[in-house]
């Protein structure tokens, strides 16, 4: 007999009786049965244990113990409103902003694709490594061109392998150009995922061979119905697409706007990559920039598909030499790609971590309201002990109670949530700036987010509900019945209640330093000086692919489009350049020392010489761009102050080279021109220490903005800035903004973050100093007889009250000190967030803490005063 | 009230074997004689819940015999038929034979 077997037997003492047990061990003897025959046999025996006591009486009696336990506890809570809304409200609260959490979480990351038959549907990524030459559009984890193909061809466990791209910009043309948002999809794109278009036949072949095939376009029905003005002749039809006519094949079904967190209004093929992006090809070998989505045939399981996979991944490598591929196969969900997943739930961990704390406070909060009534409630619970209910019986029904709340307070502060979170969230998309494409998040209430639901409904019931419940259960009978229950002093529901208290100061003490830490993080975003006159400068940004230009008519029309502005009345100067200060996103190089082997990260920004006097950042030394640097054979730039002090500490820049990289085999050699006044030029409060400025050559012109430092009314300016562009390039989209606007954009993240964190470590505080107003006026109530006796034999009410808080602000010290601690470990975590304000700044180290302290020593004196202040003689006859 | 009693069909192929079985009857028989004659697997818990329903209706008796090796030092329970199962025993076939009275050519043309 296995040692399995062996061991499997000796657990089947815990559930099986005896005879069985002799039954499966001669079985298994006489031969002929395995051991999931056995399994098998010994889970058939759970329940037959005690089977005799079982039959006939014990199940129906456990049916009608619950029904009774759950009548008697609701009545228990309507007798008591009080004891019920204070129990109930902490646990709706803290499980509907959790739940609120977890359900915009899940609308972000967990939906299904919007398909049929969705749980089929896989999404493929790769890591690999030992691939020199790889370009990333998109992200690295994406799949190029021949990859796609391989395991298009390849496989036999899926049904259908389609791709599709990030999201593309591009011009739709008419009366009033406009900028939409789109993707280029394999033309099975629509088979795959079952939703065909309702207008029109859709891709054809002949729209899906190599570059060149007539391109196509299908739209969403949201644009058909939009920009498009619902044309039902439209199929068949030409819209102008990036100064391209592009056929239109179909319209989407309603409310399909692709299957990636971006919104889609068109669908276009592959092919017409090279028509959308000019100049850039992505269907070579070398570009990371599809996205794979599988159809699972019938039976094939998520194991056999990741084996299938893989070994066509193996037959990719072999086929160069060195490299080494791991795929991720997992469910499509609406957030797959791997490097977003992982930044998101590394955000969202602290953020439900945040959440849970809160929610921690009200269950220590409702477990102190518990052991107290518990305690209130002894004499009853000695009564029944003693007439001869068990005590498993009676935490069975002191936990039924705990349940109800929980789950009275859960099913509250769900549809709380799911009510007011998908408010919340229309209005954060509603407000997000215009930059930002269109998103595909669907907020409402799912299976997921039920599950979750009622398994924290659940959690939190137990949580608070089995300290109290075997506390209070565990009682000494003799001396409660003897004497009167005051005098029961028990010394562990006395230690719970102190850790219960410590734990919420804990808790709430690291909430409070980070909203202390975050609040400081706004002050000084608020005020900080950026280094820069962000005041009367208007930005002028577009795209020239959007009317096709090449690079020769797009220097040309940025010339003249400079000229013609600059000439607008009230213009003071107007300058160029491929990063505007402030902006989200950054362009990075590499850089090294002559002589010296060490590559180094640089943010570049590309600049007319116009640009430093317009934007008020004084050259410091040295001199600034002339317009011979801009011939593109003079090879200077210019670096900030911080750059100087790291790579040139002792010494003078201005004359110096660094080695730039221009791509993987070249590099060019350039020289320091200048020395520009350090400003915050990628985040506020920050100052780059790596930073340097490139002059606008013939060569870089397609990426650049405008900047236009104005005296006049902003929105009269812009107006103007239009009319000109249109005027000189009719299909174009131009977008003019405020300068003032990535200013603010910063503060309002800031505002944000703070305001976020603020109001849920005051929710905190509020609920822990109820939690110590509680205990200390429970304490002092039971106490009422000791302290009368005191004042009747001639204490002061002063020793007598700093005696009582000495007493009961320990716990709340012990919570702050281990608070202090948890908050400089958190601390670290948000240092990308505050704006230059050191994680371990002290004011908001030494303020939290005393006003925490002052905060609960308020809570301790409030009853203690009361208790004091009311007439001694009475109580002491009521005792 | 305990001849009053509804027996199941597994209580009744159960009761029937611990008859056929007669002293012989305990756990390990039991099961084999019923998946022989049945054809039907069924699991010791399955059975012991069954005996112990039949126990508590007052239809068998069980008692508890010596511990053996080759039960792993375990004793048998063994099992008898008590009079009123005898008698429920047979108010069930009868009550089975009176319903398929004459029946007989329609089940097995139907086959």
């Amino acid at each position: 007999m296995s040692t399995l077997v062996r061991w499997l037997l000796c657990l089947g003492r815990l559930v099986a009786s005896e005879e069985a047990l002799g039954d499966l061990y001669e079985e298994l003897a006489s031969g002929g049965r395995g051991k999931w025959w056995l399994c098998r046999n010994l889970l058939s025996t759970i329940g037959t244990r005690r089977a005799q006591a079982a039959t006939g009486e014990r199940r129906p009696e456990m049916m009608s113990n619950i029904v009774q336990d759950v009548r008697y506890s609701l009545r228990t809570l309507r007798r008591n409103p009080g004891f019920a809304v204070a129990a109930i409200a902490p646990i709706a609260l803290g499980i509907g902003i959790n739940t609120g959490i977890f359900s915009l979480l899940d609308a972000v990351a967990l939906q299904p694709l919007p398909s049929p038959k969705a749980s089929d549907l896989v999404s493929v990524y790769q890591q690999f490594r030992g691939v020199r030459e790889r370009r990333i559009n998109g992200a690295r984890s994406m799949f190029s061109t021949p990859e796609y193909e391989r395991y298009r061809d390849g496989t036999l466990t899926l049904s259908g392998v389609l791709a599709y791209s990030d999201s593309q910009k591009v011009t739709l043309g008419g009366d009033s150009p406009r900028e939409i948002e789109g993707v280029l999809v394999t033309c099975n794109y629509f088979d795959v995922l079952q939703r065909r278009p309702v207008i029109g036949t859709g891709f054809t072949s002949a729209n899906c061979g190599v570059p060149g095939a007539p391109p196509a376009v299908i739209v969403s029905q949201a644009l058909w119905s939009q920009a498009l003005s619902a044309d039902q002749s439209l199929v068949g039809q030409t819209v102008m697409l990036n100064g391209q006519a592009v056929t239109v094949v179909g319209v989407a079904p309603e409310g399909f706007d692709g299957i990636d967190i971006t919104k889609a209004a068109f669908f276009a093929p592959l092919a017409m990559q090279g028509v959308l992006k000019r100049g850039a090809d992505y269907l070579d070998p070398y570009s990371s920039w599809l996205t794979i989505i599988g159809r699972r045939k019938a039976g094939a399981s998520l194991a056999a598909v990741r084996a299938e996979l893989a070994v066509i991944a193996q037959q990719i490598d072999q086929q160069q030499p060195g490299r080494t591929t791991v795929l991720t196969v997992s469910p499509a969900r609406s957030l797959s790609l791997p490097e977003a997943r992982r930044d998101l739930f590394s955000a969202a961990t602290i953020v439900l971590a945040a959440f849970a704390f809160v929610l921690l406070i009200a269950c220590a909060n409702v477990a102190n309201l518990l052991l107290a009534r518990a305690a209130g409630r002894s004499r009853e619970i000695a009564v029944r002990l003693s007439v001869g209910a068990g005590r498993r019986r009676l935490v069975q029904q002191l936990m039924t109670e705990s349940l109800i709340i929980a789950l009275i307070g859960g099913a509250a502060g769900s549809i709380l949530a799911w009510w007011s979170f998908q408010t919340l969230l229309n209005a954060i998309i509603g407000s997000l700036p215009g930059t930002i494409p269109a998103l595909r998040i669907d907020a409402h209430p799912n299976l997921t987010v039920l599950s979750f639901a009622v398994a924290l409904t659940t959690a939190t019931g137990l949580l608070f509900g089995l300290a109290p419940a075997l506390q209070a259960s565990r009682l000494d009978l003799q001396t409660l019945l003897n004497r009167d229950s005051a005098g029961a002093g028990r010394r562990t529901a006395g230690w719970l209640r102190g850790a219960l208290v410590g734990l919420q100061t804990a808790i709430c003490m690291v909430l409070l330093i980070t909203a202390g830490l975050l609040l400081r993080a706004l002050y000084v975003a608020q005020t900080v000086d950026p280094g820069f006159d962000y005041r009367h400068v208007a930005v002028v940004a577009f795209d020239l692919r959007g009317p096709g230009y090449d690079q020769h008519r797009a220097t040309a029309f940025r010339q003249a489009l400079s000229d013609r502005l600059g000439s607008l009345p009230g213009v003071e100067t107007v300058a160029q350049a491929s990063r505007i200060p402030l902006s989200l996103g950054r362009t990075q190089t590499m850089f090294r020392l002559p002589g010296s082997e060490q590559w180094n990260e640089i943010d570049i920004n590309t600049i007319s010489p116009g640009y430093f006097p317009l934007i008020g950042i004084p050259i410091v030394r040295g001199r600034s761009f002339t317009p011979a640097d801009l011939t593109g054979s003079a090879h200077t730039v210019i670096i900030t102050e911080a750059t100087a002090r790291r790579y040139w500490p002792s010494q003078d820049p201005v004359g110096q080279t660094i080695v730039m990289a221009q791509d993987q085999h070249a590099s060019i050699s350039m020289e320091i021109v200048g020395v520009a006044h350090d400003a915050q030029l990628s985040q506020i409060a920050h100052t780059p220490t790596s930073y340097m400025y490139l002059p606008a050559g013939a060569s870089s012109q397609t990426g650049l903005s405008l900047l236009i430092r104005s005296a006049t009314d902003f929105s009269a300016l812009a107006s103007a800035v239009r009319g000109v562009a249109r005027q000189l390039a009719p299909g174009l989209v131009v977008r003019v903004h405020r300068l003032e606007e990535n200013v603010t954009l910063w503060r309002t993240i800031a505002a944000v973050v703070a305001g976020l964190s603020g109001s849920l470590s005051l929710l905190a505080l509020g609920l822990a100093s109820i939690g110590v107003y509680g205990v200390v006026a429970y304490v002092v109530s039971r106490r009422r007889r000791e302290v009368v006796i005191r004042l009747v034999l001639g204490a002061k009410i002063r020793d007598v009250e700093s005696m009582i808080l000495r007493q009961t602000l320990r716990p709340v010290a012990i919570g702050v000190a281990i608070g202090i601690a948890g908050a400089a470990a958190a601390a670290r975590i948000l240092d990308s967030i505050l704006f230059g304000v050191s994680p371990f700044d002290p004011i908001a180290f030494v303020g939290a803490p005393l006003f925490l302290l002052a905060v609960a020593a308020m809570a301790s004196l409030l009853p203690t005063r009361q208790a004091l202040t009311g007439d001694a003689m009475s109580a002491l006859r009521a005792e | 009230m305990a001849a009053r009693e509804n027996l199941g069909e597994f209580e009744h192929i159960v009761l029937v074997a611990v008859l056929r079985l007669g002293e012989g009857a305990y756990g390990v028989p039991i099961r084999r004689e019923i998946e022989t004659r049945t054809g039907r697997s069924i699991t010791v818990g399955a059975l012991y819940r069954t005996l112990d329903r039949l126990e508590a209706k007052g239809y068998v008796t069980s008692w508890f015999g010596e511990s053996t090796p080759e039960r792993g030092g375990r004793s048998k329970r063994h099992f008898r038929i008590r009079s009123a199962g005898l008698r429920r025993l047979r108010a069930s076939r009868e009550a089975l034979s009176a319903m398929w009275d004459g029946l007989e050519p329609q089940i097995t043309a139907g086959s």
